[in-house]
């Protein structure tokens, strides 16, 4: 991993509002943290090279991001949101190669419905909605590895 | 067989025997590194492969959970059932997935494990208590050419697998009450649950579902079962690898569904008949709001309880709550 990795990760935890993120390979540990509102008033610690003899912990704090445009007395309703990935691991649309899939594009969803699974040490886990609504796009092949907080699905709420 | 499945079974067939890198690359068909690889998950897994410098790896312990490509490895080709056999971290109920399964036209034989289920099921709507990497959790999906009066003889050859692998893998003897309960010492250990969807005359699948409380221990019971359910592990005194039993169960299982759509469901039959506390006793059965009381005097050819009421007549019943009286 080098710096460009790096950035990619931080890229990725932008767009998705993710706010921790940790990475251990061997002889290798990375911990990639954002503050609150992404403001920071200290400088980001020293980045361990491919070597990584030394598992320090690095926190990242981005610059705040910029003012959200916003109308006066306009409340900001999202038209869609995205279902990501807990995890990361290999994607499964149906529970065997010869069932259907779990939802298609149209799929009314409750919170509670399995959309898809994610294999990860040989184990299935089944991902939820998490959201009432209905299936917009899917955003990953079937059988393809996924990184964790990948998006999966479009869901527009209702 | 998936390269995970193939280098476990190879270590296994092994024994205490180092296998060479170069060996396994050959088998597998892949470059050293690859198989480093492979070991390095397995070993993330819990499976403890040691390697040693110009010798090789030799597997010295396997974890206790179920990994769907070593559980094939070690059933073996050539079963009907557990052709395809798939683990669950957690899901409402096994028989839900198989029924989902079932529906979308996939063939018989998949089995569905799941290590913790969040709404497993008894009969009647009942819940089962499945705390995760505790029990055998899994259902099975059949298609047998059966009508579906004929179902009964599902549970029954169910009932007799795992009475068998019990006994094979534990030493323990299993009692069996009709319909679809398992007991050791007059409590429930596992329970069977066969969900049918047929036509008039023509089953079109079977779900059948198989829950036994492998290695619980009086914690991981509600207050309520305590002096009613039972575990292997708090029968034996100590835990029982869930793998093995599994594979017992499967292998099994597969004999007496071949047994059940072939010839000799007889003899099943009778060997039910021998592990069964029910028949030649006083019970009370209910059957929603009725109550019949008599004697259990045998199963007819497909599996329903004859009951020989205290008016006298022979009641034939396919269903209900058995309450043994004495």
């Amino acid at each position: 991993m080098d710096l460009k990795d790096i950035k990619a990760i931080i890229d990725l935890m932008r767009k998705n509002s993710i706010s921790e993120f940790e990475l251990e390979k061997e002889g290798f540990k990375i911990r990639l943290k954002r503050g609150p509102n992404g403001i920071s008033p200290t400088p980001s610690e020293e980045v361990p090279g491919l070597t990584g003899a030394a598992p320090a912990p690095v926190v990242f704090h981005p610059a705040p991001p910029a003012a959200p445009p916003s109308a006066p007395g306009a409340t900001l309703v999202p038209l869609e949101t995205e279902i990501k990935s807990p995890m990361i691991g290999t994607f499964y649309r149906a529970p065997s190669p010869d069932a259907a899939p779990y939802v298609e594009v149209g799929t009314a969803v409750e919170p509670d419905t399995v959309v898809c699974l994610i294999e990860a040490m040989k184990v299935m886990n089944e991902i939820k909605a998490e959201a009432k609504g209905v299936i917009t796009q899917v955003l990953v092949e079937n059988g393809k590895p996924v990184e964790f907080g990948q998006p999966l699905f479009k869901i527009r709420p209702v | 067989m998936t390269r995970d499945a193939l280098i476990l079974a190879t270590l296994r067939e092994a024994g205490l025997n180092p296998v060479s890198g170069e060996e396994l690359a050959r088998r597998l068909g892949v470059s050293r590194a690859a198989v480093w690889a492979h070991i390095r998950e397995l070993r993330a897994l819990g499976y403890d492969i040691q390697a040693s410098p110009h010798l090789g790896y030799r597997l010295l312990g396997t974890p206790d959970l179920l990994h769907g490509d070593d559980l094939l490895a070690r059933l073996g080709a050539g079963h009907r059932l557990g052709r395809d056999i798939r683990v669950f971290r957690q899901t409402t109920s096994t028989s839900d997935v198989v029924e989902k399964l079932a529906r979308d036209g996939v063939a018989e034989g998949v089995v569905v494990f799941a290590e913790a289920q969040t709404a497993g099921r008894g009969r009647l709507g009942r819940t089962w208590v499945s705390p995760a990497g505790k029990g055998l959790w899994f259902s099975v999906l059949l298609r047998p050419a059966l009508r579906p009066p004929e179902a009964t003889r599902l549970t029954i050859a169910a009932a007799v697998a795992v009475a068998r692998a019990v006994r094979t893998q534990t030493g323990l003897v299993p009692e069996v009450k009709w319909p679809n309960d398992l007991l050791l010492r007059g409590r429930k250990f596992g329970g069977i649950l066969t969900e049918l969807s047929g036509e008039q005359d023509r089953i079109r699948h079977v779900v059948l579902g198989i829950g036994l409380d492998v290695n619980l221990t009086v914690a991981d019971l509600p207050g309520v079962l305590r002096r009613l359910a039972t575990s292997l592990r708090l029968e034996l005194g100590r835990p029982v690898p869930r793998a093995e039993l599994a594979v017992a169960v499967l292998r099994e299982l597969d004999a007496a569904y071949a047994r059940v759509i072939g010839t000799g469901f007889e003899t099943l039959a009778d060997e039910w008949e021998s592990l069964c506390t029910t028949i030649g006793r006083p019970i009370e059965v209910a059957l929603g709001p009725r109550r019949i009381r008599g004697r259990a005097e045998a199963l007819d050819g497909d599996g329903a309880l004859l009951v020989r009421t205290e008016h006298g007549h022979l009641e034939r019943l396919t269903g209900g709550d058995v309450t043994v009286l004495a």
